[in-house]
């Protein structure tokens, strides 16, 4: 069961330019800030009440969030909503025909996580995510 | 000096038909839409949903025009804070432009968007329960 919004994505050209606003300006902390290799992107999570922003900023060209960016320029990428079962929250999806990126649950910075295909939400990337112990 | 937002107090998702796109979000997600609403004085379409503090809400046109598919987009999201003029104080201070705040459409509350700095997300403050509400708000 999907309890509450982990985070909004936002694709950024810089991360530390965009964390003089979300960071600096709106006074946010920085809960996480990682180059995740596999997906080609510098990510940084920032706390807002019980959810978190996740500013995303691409380190290759190769990736969707490049192509994202190349595309559609910066802005909101995605929307993250938590589940105690990520795996569960992806096969019951699927079982109500949602198309998944994600057949299983695989590491990402907010956890273990699953992205659903965008076609299935009318063009809106969403994402489940169960958060790793000791974190909301 | 920081704006000292509290939390997203709610994120918007713009679609060219926003009920069938918020049914088909509690059909995938199992989320509940709480609240329908058609805005006063425009004629925009919007129905809520809630998931502890942050309210999703799926706008769209009052009148929807016939379309070859449902197309939707996160739009962008509005933070709570506790004093908007210090918010705004904050972000102008920081370098970035704020517009004056004025009165929401939530009863009671007041508004205003940041202009720049947002790196191409829309956003804005609220602030609750600064102005008089209306009685049967």
């Amino acid at each position: 069961m999907l309890s509450k919004v982990h985070h909004v994505g936002v694709v950024v050209k810089s991360a530390d330019e965009a964390l003089k606003f979300y960071r600096d300006a709106l006074g946010l902390t920085v809960t996480a800030d990682r180059v995740i290799e596999d997906q080609g992107v510098r990510g940084v999570l920032l706390q807002i009440g019980n959810s978190e922003i996740e500013l995303l900023e691409p380190v290759r060209d190769d990736t969707g969030v490049a192509k994202f960016l190349a595309s559609r320029g910066e802005g909101m990428h995605h929307i993250c909503f938590e589940s105690d079962d990520v795996a569960k929250e992806l096969t019951d999806a699927k079982a109500r025909g949602v198309e998944l990126i994600d057949q299983a649950p695989r590491p990402g910075l907010a956890g273990m996580i699953g992205f659903c295909h965008p076609k299935s939400n009318h063009g809106v990337l969403v994402e489940f995510a169960t958060p790793i112990e000791g974190r909301h | 000096m920081s704006a000292g937002a509290t939390h997203i107090d709610h994120i918007v998702i713009s679609s060219n038909d926003s009920a069938a796109t918020a049914s088909l979000f509690a059909e995938n997600l199992g989320i509940e839409i709480k609240r329908t609403m058609s805005r006063p004085g425009t004629r925009a379409h919007l129905e809520f949903a809630k998931l502890k503090e942050v309210i999703l809400e799926f706008a769209g046109p009052g009148e929807v025009q016939p379309y070859d598919e449902v197309k939707a987009k996160l739009w962008g999201f509005v933070a709570a804070v506790e004093d908007i003029g210090a918010a705004i104080a904050a972000v102008r201070a920081a370098g970035f432009e704020a517009e004056e705040p004025h009165p929401a459409i939530q009863p009671g509350a007041v508004f205003a968007t940041v202009k720049t700095g947002t790196h191409g997300v829309p956003f804005a403050f609220i602030e609750y329960n600064v102005l008089p509400v209306p009685e049967g708000s």
